[in-house]
């Protein structure tokens, strides 16, 4: 798959990689650069390391940008060709590379970061010098910050897989040499995965192969480039969704016995005051008019897709005053199951059933912005953490069906 | 018959929690804290572990990562009479946080999840 390689050092070995996976970065690329740099000097001086830059041939100078930043650790950047697009296929590419320099840890952070300290390198990386193949970040967030990961990609993948890891798709992560050879051994790969699904991709593969996984707090919030938390997300949304799907389909053998969740360890929990995120705002009319609409739209697609006693409940819903309105949690489970096994058997072209799957998941997130108005952090952590169960407790009516014909 | 090891520095509770789990059909052992708790671990391998947070010595949030560290998927629920302690991110780490309370429905209700719960192997 790479198509460019500048590794002007020469390096050929290194036991700690950080990644930064990018698409037209210049402007930003330079200051994760740096922080990594930082990070790799301070706690790991006595290991060999190398950032890598892992693009999709920007042509905004990204790559000038980084080789540019002055680091006293050596730099790599590798390209996928021109037109060929997708986080997906840069973090491929960043898979061989540590395999062919026999890396022992891998820790890979956003190109658009601008809350990263060193301390980031530092929590992301030491799990995997203590045995575990996985980490995954814990960051504070916004409670409307990452409304897809809260109401959709957490619960779901908890259920399915039964390994409760808070931020399944995000950009932010480390992962053992041990784990880059499952990857690149992986014959489970699709064009999401190679897109923006590439995230939850790897977290399933690490819950579905059992390695051990711990999630560390990173002490600041995330923060990058701002998105439109609606129209931004939308290629997200689909990859997501669909990389899941494909891999429910793939796994399914193994998920049907999982029963209720486990916990995960947790590093780096004493970090003194905590920042707070800075809050992230959504237009509720915006999302009460797509599921309304939507909802109204594509009635006879629902028919087809949902099992009736959900589709009756999803129209009662509906019908609820705008100011009371609420997506019960379990019915979004059921509906959930029912377009994965939709999915499953066909019923509509994948970009179709995702489509009409949008408003609905519009549906839920303004509920979630009704009910958890009130609330501070650790109440929405405590209801999400219910929403969680509720997909749990509902797991025997996605295996009944899936399975049954 | 499962076997549930029980944390905790009062007394009252540890005597409490026995009679009242033993009635359920488990086999239950206590420590008073933390004291050799990992030692216990490994020589009566429990099926589960209900931790209380505060203790006389003894941080049940801090034994938790010590028992997370050997024991990776040792369920354990964390049993306090305080729910401020939630908001410690090192709770995440327990499979349950149940507040103490007379009635014991709750925590009844959370071991059996955490008993019943299942991963396979590959």
């Amino acid at each position: 798959m790479k198509a460019v390689e500048d590794n002007p050092g020469g390096i050929s070995k290194a036991e700690i990689v950080v990644g930064i996976p990018s698409y037209n970065e210049a402007l930003s690329i330079s200051f994760p650069t740096q922080q990594a740099d930082k990070g790799l000097t301070k706690y790991y001086g006595e290991r060999s390391a190398v950032i890598i830059n892992c693009d999709n041939h920007s042509d905004d100078n990204t790559r000038q940008a980084f080789m540019d930043t002055p680091t006293k650790t050596p730099k790599i950047y590798l390209s996928t060709d021109n037109g060929i697009k997708g986080k997906g296929n840069n973090l491929k590419n960043l898979f061989a590379k540590v395999i062919e320099l026999s890396a022992k840890a891998v820790i890979v952070v956003d190109a658009d970061l601008k809350s990263i300290t060193p301390l980031w390198i530092r929590d992301l990386g030491n799990p995997l010098f203590d045995s575990y193949d996985f980490v995954a970040p814990l960051y504070v967030r916004h409670k409307y910050d990452g409304t897809l990961t809260t109401n959709l990609a957490y619960p779901l993948t908890r259920a399915l897989y039964g390994r409760r890891v808070r931020q399944p798709i995000n950009g932010d992560y480390g992962f053992s040499g041990n784990l880059a050879g499952i990857y690149t051994e992986s014959d489970i790969w699709s064009e999401t995965a190679a897109n923006f699904g590439i995230d939850i991709w790897m977290t399933t593969l690490a819950m579905r192969r059992r390695v051990s996984v711990i999630q560390s707090f990173m002490g600041k919030p995330k923060i990058h480039k701002p998105k439109d938390q609606i129209e931004g997300m939308l290629n997200v949304v689909r990859d997501v969704v669909e990389t899941i799907f494909q891999l429910m389909v793939r796994f399914d053998s193994f998920w049907k016995d999982v029963k209720w969740s486990r916990p995960t360890a947790v590093y780096g929990v004493s970090l003194g005051d905590l920042e707070l995120p800075p809050p992230v705002e959504f237009d509720v009319r915006i999302l009460s008019d797509r599921f309304l609409s939507g909802l109204h739209a594509h009635t006879d697609i629902y028919n087809a897709i949902l099992d009736r006693q959900n589709m009756n409940k999803l129209e009662e819903a509906a019908e609820l005053p705008a100011s009371g309105f609420e997506f019960p949690t379990g019915l979004w489970a059921k509906v959930v199951y029912d377009f994965a096994i939709a999915y499953k058997r066909n019923l509509l072209p994948t970009d179709q059933l995702i489509d009409v799957l949008l408003p609905l998941f519009y549906g839920k997130t303004w509920s979630f912005i009704l009910e958890t108005q009130p609330m501070n952090t650790q109440q929405v952590e405590e209801f999400i953490e219910d929403q969680c169960l509720q997909f749990e407790k509902a797991k025997p009516y996605l295996v009944e069906r899936w399975f049954s014909g | 018959m499962p076997k549930i090891l029980i944390v905790d520095d009062e007394e009252g509770i540890r005597m409490l929690y026995s009679m009242e789990l033993q009635d359920e059909g488990y086999e239950v052992i206590t420590l008073p804290d933390g004291q050799g708790l990992l030692e216990e671990v490994e020589k009566q391998r429990p099926d589960c572990i209900i931790l209380d947070i505060k203790m006389r010595d003894y941080n049940g949030l801090d034994l938790l990562q010590e028992i997370r560290k050997k024991h990776y998927d040792m369920p354990v629920i964390l049993n306090s009479a305080y729910s401020s302690f939630k908001i410690d991110l090192k709770a995440v780490a327990a499979d349950y946080y149940v507040v103490k309370s007379s009635d014991l429905g709750e925590l009844k209700d959370k071991l059996k999840v955490a008993l019943e719960t299942k991963i396979p192997e590959q």
